[in-house]
C-alpha cells in the first residue's frame, strides 16, 4: 500500500486547528477526521445537517468548491464520474461549498449533476467557520480520507485521485 | 493673463488639497482564477490605508474601501496584487467628497498624490465620478497603447513628472498618476 505523501499544508492544518495549544496524541502524526478540532458538521440544500464523522468507515473526499469558481466547476465533472464508478464501493464526497447565494449554489449542483451530499455555511465565503478551520486560502481544495478516517492526500484530480480511490477502498 | 492662471493653478491645488478618495474598485488578472483565491483579499487587506476587502464575484472584482483620513497609495495596491501572484485589470477610485474641476491634461492633487486626467474634457467631478487609472501596469498593454496616445505628454510613459508637468507646479520626477473617466 502507497503511503501518500503528507503535504506541508497538513502540518499547517495541525497548526491551525491547534489553536488552543493542545497537542495532538502522541504517536498520532497524521490528523484524523474524529479530532473534534476537525469536526464539520453542516445545513444541506433542505437544511438538514449532516457531518463528516458520520461517514467514517468509507473512503472520504472533503471537497471544498463554489458555484462562481469555473476551475471548480471543471473538476466537478471529472469527479461525477469518479463517484458513480466507486460510490458502491464504498467513496463518498462531502462537498462544501463556498457560496454565499443558496440559489447560484443549488443550480450549480443541478448542472452539474452531482448526487452527492452537498452542504453550505451561511455567511461569508472565505471567512465561514470551516474554511478558517481547514486553512482554506483558495479553491477548489480537497482531501482524501481513509477508511479509518486519517486524511492521507490533499488535492489529488482526475486519474490521481481515481487510483487513490481505488487503492484506499482496497485497504 | 499668466498671472491669472497662476492664481487659478494654486487655487485648484488648494480646493484639490481636502481631497481623498474613499472608494476603489480592482479588477485582477492571472494565468489562475483571481477570484478563486483569497490572496489579493489578503494582500489588499494587509495595507494600511484600507480598510475592508470585498470580494464581488458577479463583476469578477474587489471592493475597497479606504481609511477615513489615510493618504490612497494606488502602486502600493498594485505591489499587493502583484505579490499575490495576479496583476491589476483595471483601478477604478472614487468617493472624492468635494467637487473638483478638471480638464484634459490638468494636473490635480488628490490626497498628497498628482493626478495628471487624461482625455476626460472639461468637467466637474463629484462623489460618483469613478476615476480609472491608466498607467501602464494597471491596465491591458492594449488598452495602454490606445490610451497614451490622447496625451502628448510623456510623463504618461513613465508615470513621473517630466519637464511636461513641471509648468502644472509639479515637482519633476515626483510619481504622477494618469487618470480618466
Amino acid at each position: 500500500m502507497k503511503i501518500y505523501q503528507i503535504i506541508t499544508s497538513l502540518a499547517l492544518l495541525l497548526q491551525v486547528a491547534a489553536v488552543n495549544a493542545q497537542q495532538a496524541p502522541r504517536g498520532q502524526e497524521v490528523p484524523n477526521i474524529a479530532d473534534p478540532r476537525l469536526q464539520v458538521k453542516l445545513p444541506d440544500v433542505n437544511g438538514d445537517s449532516l457531518s463528516l464523522i458520520s461517514y467514517k468507515g468509507k473512503v472520504v473526499l472533503l471537497d471544498f468548491w463554489a458555484s462562481w469558481c469555473m476551475p471548480c466547476r471543471a473538476a466537478n465533472k471529472k469527479l461525477v464520474k469518479i463517484y458513480s464508478k466507486y460510490k458502491d464501493k464504498g467513496f463518498e464526497v462531502y462537498g462544501v461549498s463556498l457560496d454565499e447565494e443558496q440559489k447560484d449554489w443549488v443550480k450549480a449542483i443541478a448542472k452539474d449533476k452531482i448526487t452527492w451530499l452537498q452542504v453550505r455555511e451561511h455567511g461569508n465565503a472565505w471567512e465561514a467557520k470551516v474554511a478558517q478551520q481547514w486553512a482554506i486560502s483558495a479553491i477548489p481544495t480537497s482531501f482524501l480520507i481513509n477508511k479509518k478516517g486519517d486524511i492521507v492526500a490533499m488535492n489529488l484530480e482526475s486519474d490521481e485521485l481515481e487510483k487513490a480511490v481505488k487503492e484506499l477502498l482496497e485497504e | 493673463m499668466k498671472k491669472l492662471m497662476m492664481l487659478g493653478m494654486v487655487c485648484l491645488m488648494a480646493l484639490a488639497a481636502g481631497a481623498q478618495f474613499t472608494k476603489a474598485e480592482l479588477h485582477a488578472t492571472g494565468l489562475t482564477c483571481a477570484m478563486c483565491n483569497n490572496a489579493i483579499n489578503k494582500a489588499l487587506q494587509a495595507l494600511p490605508f484600507i480598510q475592508s476587502v470585498k470580494s464581488d464575484i458577479k463583476n469578477s472584482s474587489f471592493h475597497v474601501v479606504f481609511r477615513d483620513g489615510q493618504e490612497v497609495n494606488p502602486d502600493a495596491m498594485k505591489k499587493a496584487v502583484e505579490d499575490a501572484g495576479f496583476s491589476v485589470g483595471k483601478l477604478e477610485l472614487y468617493g472624492n467628497e468635494q467637487p473638483l474641476s478638471v480638464g484634459d491634461d490638468k494636473h490635480v492633487t488628490i490626497g498628497k498624490s498628482v493626478y495628471h486626467f487624461v482625455n476626460v474634457g472639461d468637467r466637474q467631478l463629484n462623489a460618483d465620478t469613478k476615476l480609472m487609472i491608466i498607467d501602464k501596469d494597471f491596465i491591458s498593454h492594449k488598452q495602454f497603447k490606445k490610451i497614451s496616445a490622447s496625451t502628448k505628454m510623456d510623463c504618461i510613459q513613465t508615470g513621473k513628472a517630466g519637464s511636461c508637468c513641471t509648468d502644472a507646479g509639479v515637482p519633476e520626477n515626483a510619481r504622477v498618476y494618469h487618470v480618466t473617466i
